[in-house]
């Protein structure tokens, strides 16, 4: 186990400082640990324009999203009029929904977590299991490639034994700066169910970021979900009332 | 004259011929009684199960019983429901349906909701009839609900309180309302009073993005199988409007396969004991005919030909399967036509009827294929069977018979 740590802690170095490691390398778990982290930060602010391509339409909405930590996300809906106003919680395992229609704050019970959200190509499950990803995966490194001029890594991670994973197997793409750039959700039998691509990498709040991730699914094919982000801030102060119940329901 | 000595013959050993024609006749009448049940019980069981909330036919858009999305619209849904009662099922309804979170203060749960017309859904549906608390949807309802009751017990609601409800509406809006729980049902499936929510259809529309559009057609008939036979002209029917049919066992296979495993195992039951009673017998009477060999032996000295002995034993062996059969089936046919008319219970097992839809009395269906099933393969069986005794006596010699034991 102490190799475990030193390896965490370089991780976590590592991350901090959006520095390639060759030690890293080496360990899958370390580097999808630190591209999300490069991700995340240990706390975001983020405003992004969100479209969703289906069978009646394409429909786009903003929203503005703030993380801390791992296990703290909100994220408010801000236009078209339609949608503005509905917000999702992530606090620990929970998950909780305001409607303003309803002015009511839902926790969302376990079976409707691989809903839709927001009628988009993600469910609130992708919200998040980036720690699960992380932690209940058994990681593997296939191959470290060249591409554009940079090193990507490809991490296949397939679910430990009885853990509550509904994927066969996850292929993950690294790149060296710990940007992630492909996602892929395969079915128990191998098929490719998803995949989520960073179509454009660019330089937001001082740090490589997949400003624009692509999300579709193979039983779809033309309809898809785009996320833009539009700018964002790392690692800055966020109020502590950010991520409470109140706060979902009645914004300061 | 073969005929009347045969006759006389079987009346030599009455006792022996009476148990051999209660055999019969037993082994006949369970036949017909059994296949008549069993038949009866496979009807409940698909008008039950297929009548409690599916119909007995729906018209579907394509794709939608592997993806049943909300926004999975049915094309020409007014026409189709407009032809199909034109082709002789009864009554068709509209349903819209999708996935929402049912809330109540901080419990939450997932749910299927449906926008079912209240005025037509009792008719295709008997869920409405298991109403236990309140009441059922009625025409000019607005914001209600009615659900089952294991949904009510794990939400701690009851009748009269607010439930919201929170899902995913056609294009991606989000579909929520504040609905009020007007009746609470218990159809006994489980799954279903745990899972199944129902609201009316316009305000289904209305929350969930659809406008005038809807998901799916259920249909039932007063015939069960009238429904089946027209599947054909309601397929073609779905074809033109660019819709699917789906038929009871595509709505329900699960229903199908337990009709059929259960049947092939009654089957290979019936065929064990048809064996059992037709070599029984056959044993019977070929003992009887050994035992005899000396009084063949007899009458082929008086001029009998050993090939007319055989005809008059195989006789013998023909009268006395028609004839127990033939009484087996007749008391069959009347046990069953009088348990057709008050039905029979099953008690103790209610609670697993009750999950394929099979609710209080099954009654038997009498048929020509239940009533003479049996019976005909039993005596068909003695009848072809009976030419082994025949060919034994065909090689009997006058003298070497009449010196047997």
């Amino acid at each position: 186990m102490p190799n475990l740590t030193r390896r965490h802690l370089l991780a976590a170095t590592a991350s901090a400082m959006v520095l390639p490691n060759m030690a890293l390398a080496q360990d899958p778990q370390a580097i999808l640990r630190a591209a999300f982290d490069n991700w995340r930060a240990s706390s975001s602010h983020t405003v992004a324009e969100m479209t969703v391509r289906n069978a009646t339409g394409t429909n786009t909405l903003t929203m503005e999203s703030w993380t801390e930590g791992r296990d703290k996300a909100l994220v408010r809906f801000i236009a078209p009029a339609r949608d503005a106003g509905n917000a999702t919680l992530q606090s620990g395992r929970r998950t909780y929904v305001f409607n303003p229609k309803l002015n009511q704050v839902i926790q969302l019970p376990a079976s409707a977590m691989s809903q839709s959200w927001m009628g988009s190509d993600f469910s609130y499950n992708d919200l998040t299991k980036t720690e699960q990803l992380v932690n209940d995966y058994t990681h593997t490194l296939l191959e470290t490639r060249r591409q554009n001029g940079r090193t990507v890594y490809v991490i296949e991670s397939m679910p430990k034994r009885g853990k509550p994973i509904v994927w066969g197997k996850q292929i993950i793409h690294v790149r060296d700066d710990y940007v992630l750039l492909r996602q892929e959700f395969y079915d128990q039998s191998g098929n490719l169910v998803r995949s989520m691509v960073a179509e454009r990498v660019r330089n937001l709040g001082g740090r490589p970021y997949p400003a624009e991730i692509k999300m579709s699914s193979a039983a779809t094919p033309g309809q898809w979900t785009r996320i833009v982000t539009r700018s964002a801030e790392f690692n800055s102060a966020l109020p502590s009332y950010l991520f409470t119940r109140s706060n979902l329901q009645n914004p300061r | 004259m073969l005929v009347s000595f045969a006759w006389r013959n079987i009346w030599r050993q009455p006792v022996r011929t009476v148990l051999s024609l209660v055999g019969l006749a037993l082994s006949s009448l369970l036949l017909v009684f059994m296949l008549s049940l069993q038949y009866g019980a496979y009807d409940a069981m698909k008008v039950g199960a297929l009548g409690l909330l599916d119909g007995f036919g729906q018209f579907q858009p394509e794709g939608y019983t592997d993806d049943p999305d909300v926004s999975r619209l049915l094309p020409n849904w007014e026409t189709l429901v407009d032809s199909a009662r034109q082709d002789g099922v009864v009554i068709a309804t509209p349903r819209a349906g999708s996935f929402a979170i049912m809330a109540s203060g901080d419990i939450s749960f997932g749910a299927a909701v449906m926008g079912v017309d209240p005025v037509t859904e009792p008719a295709v549906s008997s869920l409405p009839a298991t109403i236990i608390e309140g009441r059922y949807l009625v025409e000019g309802d607005a914001a209600v609900i009615v659900m089952g009751e294991g949904l009510v017990r794990n939400l701690g609601l009851s009748v009269g309180d607010s439930v919201t409800m929170l899902g995913t509406g056609n294009g991606g809006a989000v579909a929520a309302n504040v609905l009020e729980l007007v009746g609470i049902f218990k159809t006994g499936v489980s799954q279903l009073d745990r899972q199944i929510t129902q609201m009316p259809l316009a305000q289904f529309q209305e929350d969930y993005n659809l406008g005038d559009s809807v998901n799916v057609v259920a249909m039932r008939g007063l015939d069960f199988n009238a429904v089946a036979a027209a599947a054909p002209a309601l397929a073609q029917l779905a074809q033109e409007e660019g819709a699917v049919y789906l038929r009871w066992d595509e709505l329900l296979p699960e229903v199908k396969q337990m009709i059929d495993l259960d049947n092939s195992i009654l089957l290979l039951m019936y065929g064990v004991m048809i064996s059992v009673v037709v070599f029984i017998l056959l044993n019977t009477l070929y003992m009887s005919v050994l035992e005899r060999t000396r009084e063949f032996g007899g009458l082929m000295a008086i001029g009998m030909r050993p090939a007319q002995i055989g005809a008059m034993v195989w006789l013998e062996l023909i009268f006395l399967a028609l004839l127990g059969v033939g009484m087996g089936s007749a008391l069959g046919v009347g046990l069953t036509l009088w348990i057709a008319q008050v039905g029979i219970n099953f008690p103790g097992i209610e609670e697993l009827f009750r999950q394929w839809g099979i609710t209080g009395e099954v009654f038997p269906v009498l048929s020509w294929f239940s009533a003479t099933a049996g019976p005909g393969i039993i005596a068909l069986s003695i009848i072809v069977l009976g030419l082994i005794p025949y060919r034994h006596i065909k090689g009997l010699a006058p003298v070497k018979a009449m010196g047997a034991a």
